[in-house]
């Protein structure tokens, strides 16, 4: 009877079984392979041993992406946590037409990350973009923010907050309903006043969701690419070249697979290893 | 009865399938995904087979953006197509990773392999043709009429000296406040191609025979010191550039006076914005030691791994004919790589396109280097650093032959 049914079950669990080796297992340990050699993607990969790690320590352009890339994880995610949190917070009631509210904030996240990127882009051209216009207004700009070195990078984060907002905010309102009534009662008979019980009460019953929304917005934010090559593709002089990015030229702009791969593994670690301490600082603050 | 109707369809089939196995089939992707390149290609195709039933013609297309990704993966696979579209400047690195055919010896199937002219060059790579080019892309020196009245210029008389192209931009650039509202002349930083034309009209270059990176010459550090004085001292362009205004190239826009525009910006003014289209004017860019213009070319390679050799050789033989290249071209609004082309209606009666087909006796093209686009890259970073004053034209161009070298 058992065996019937665990075959049955093999059944159901092959195809997705067969779908991890083949479009996640395989590629990983063939990407794996490929960093060890020196590849075009045309012709025999030739194994160059550890030549690439080696290459990669002392490749400042990657160190810099890297840099890069972090200072983007590191201003998007405090924007995009708070902003998400006083939204939810904001939307966290029952009245008329909240969830027209809840759908026009969580617009953004249904839009396309090309069409999105494709749309700041206008809006913040400095000839006929609506930023511009309203800048204008009070005297002030033109500002040409996707081609000044001091701005760009802040703008393609303005964006990413923009369009990630809506995702983190309905996690946010769900952590907030799963807060019992009695602790914020609790809480009211002890005399806390609506900032105390902000502070003292939702903020630290919201920990284990803040450490979501941070784990998955770096790992996501570490992947950064799509808006970056629409918007600017790494310029003005590189100040917007992202390690996604970087990796792509690598493989596909200069062919150089197996440096690409190596980048990629080193990326993949860096990432893996934040995504760990977070989880095991999440267990810790879940105990 | 029934039996033998069964046994007539499978012999039917049967013969079917073998009239079908015994056709040679050639694979070939072209780049583009037009509608209108689709049908010229699929008449063409049809053509083709009617004249040769013993060849069947696979045709995929393929974004230009997708392409590079595209051929790489195909041939890793051992999938690869038999012919395949690509820019010239993609031919060293193929010829150096084994993947293409040299055509040295099919030239003779080639149809009036003169017709080409110079342009064939840009196929040859160590002394071996890799690439014929079927369509072109290449820049003039365009300016609006309108404009140039504004300014109390000649449209009639466009700049053709650096001196009176600086002098030009000057009178041209129209400020509002701190803002400047029309730049002098788009010179599309952070693009090298600009820079280029600039450089070879100054009788630099960029790489030698040897592939060793030349363009810090005392020719190039003067065409940067120049090119650099345009934005930094006479104000002409602003330094953190000029971006296309909803799609529309900066010259159609208004935002700019003059600029080296493509057929292709040409054609999209043309389509988008007739009223503008008529003001602009075409002259060779201004010279100095000599006439020079970047063209860049689309054209046909051979995979080294064709099966059918002879039958590919025929389909390549037929789609860069006289009368190919000049259908597709037509349809791609570019300029058709043959001269003869010209003599066709739909080219000689438009004097633009007639005035890029003679553009390309100046032309020059991306160097013929395998890692051409990282070296681009990198030089087209010097030059915005230049622009942007973080270095001196010197010390940029030094940088960038110094990394560059290390690609070798």
């Amino acid at each position: 009877m058992y065996k019937r049914i665990a075959r049955t079950a093999l059944i159901f669990i092959l195809p997705v079984f067969i779908y991890n080796i083949a479009f996640r297992i395989y590629p990983i340990i063939y990407s794996l392979y490929l960093s060890f050699t020196k590849f075009s993607g045309l012709g025999t990969p030739k194994f160059v041993g550890m030549k690439n790690f080696q290459s990669l320590i002392l490749d400042k352009e990657f160190w810099l992406s890297m840099l890069r890339t972090m200072q983007f994880s590191a201003e998007v995610l405090p924007a995009n946590m708070l902003l998400s949190l006083l939204l939810a917070l904001l939307i966290n009631r029952k009245m008329f037409g909240i969830s027209l509210v809840r759908s026009i904030c969580y617009l953004p996240v249904i839009t396309p990350m090309v069409a999105a990127s494709v749309i700041w882009t206008w809006i913040y051209d400095p000839n006929v973009g609506i930023l511009n216009f309203v800048l204008n207004l009070f005297g002030v700009g033109p500002v040409n923010f996707l081609g000044n070195m001091s701005t760009a990078l802040h703008s393609i984060v303005m964006m990413r907050v923009w369009r990630g907002v809506g995702w983190n905010m309905i996690v946010y309102l769900a952590g907030l309903q799963s807060i019992p009534k009695e602790v914020y009662e609790a809480a009211s008979i002890d005399g806390a006043n609506s900032l105390e019980k902000f502070v003292r009460v939702t903020l630290p019953l919201l920990r284990p969701v803040h450490m979501y929304v941070l784990l998955v917005g770096l790992v996501s934010t570490l992947q950064t690419f799509t808006e970056v090559y629409v918007m600017t593709q790494g310029g003005p002089i590189n100040s917007t070249t992202v390690v996604g990015l970087l990796i792509y030229k690598t493989a596909f702009d200069y062919m150089d697979m197996g440096y690409a791969s190596a980048m990629s593994f080193v990326v993949g670690t860096i990432i893996m290893l934040a995504s760990i301490l977070a989880v095991s600082r999440r267990k810790e603050v879940a105990m | 009865m029934h039996t033998w109707r069964k046994v007539l369809v499978v012999m039917v089939m049967a013969l079917i399938a073998v009239s079908a196995f015994s056709k040679n089939t050639v694979l070939v992707w072209f780049a583009g995904t037009d509608k209108a390149l689709t049908d010229c290609v699929d008449k063409l195709v049809r053509e083709f087979e009617k004249r040769n039933p013993d060849i069947d013609v696979q045709v995929e297309f393929v974004p230009w953006g997708e392409l590079s990704v595209k051929v790489a993966t195909s041939f890793a696979g051992g999938i690869g197509p038999d012919i395949f579209m690509h820019g010239q400047a993609a031919v060293a690195g193929f010829v150096e990773n084994g993947v293409l055919m040299p055509l040295d010896d099919c030239v003779e199937a080639l149809e009036d392999i003169g017709d080409f002219g110079e342009v064939i060059e840009a196929g040859r790579y160590k002394g071996h043709l890799y690439f014929v080019p079927v369509y072109g892309s290449g820049r003039l020196l365009a300016y609006r009429s309108d404009l140039f009245e504004r300014a109390g210029l000649d449209p009639s008389k466009p700049p053709s000296t650096w001196e009176q192209l600086r002098e030009y931009a000057i009178k041209l650039t129209e400020w509002e406040g701190n803002r400047m509202k029309v730049a002098g002349i788009d010179l599309e930083v952070p693009s090298q191609q600009v820079w280029g034309i600039f450089l070879m009209s100054n009788g630099g270059g960029f790489f030698n025979e040897e592939f060793e990176p030349v363009f810090n010459s005392p020719q190039g550090i003067e065409a940067l010191e120049y090119f650099t004085e345009l934005v930094r001292k006479y104000k002409v362009y602003p330094e953190a550039g000029l971006p296309k205004v909803a799609n529309l190239d900066p010259i159609v826009a208004g935002t700019a006076a003059m600029a080296f525009v493509t057929a292709e910006t040409m054609a999209a003014a043309k389509k988008y914005a007739p009223d503008v289209y008529e003001k602009i004017k075409l002259s060779f860019p201004p010279a100095r030691i000599k006439k020079a213009t970047f063209y860049s070319f689309g054209g046909f390679m051979v995979s080294r791994f064709t099966k059918n050799r002879e039958a590919t050789i025929k389909v390549l033989s037929y789609l860069t004919s006289k009368s190919s290249i000049t259908e597709i071209s037509y349809v791609l609004g570019g300029i058709p790589s043959r001269k003869s082309a010209v003599n066709d209606p739909r080219f000689g009666s438009d004097p633009i396109i007639s005035l890029f087909i003679e553009g390309m006796k100046y032309a020059f093209w991306n160097p013929n280097v395998p890692f051409w686009t990282r070296a681009r890259d990198i030089l087209s970073q010097y030059i915005e650093r230049t622009v942007r004053g973080t270095m001196t034209p010197k010390e940029a161009l030094d940088k960038a032959v110094e990394e560059i070298r290390k690609l070798k």
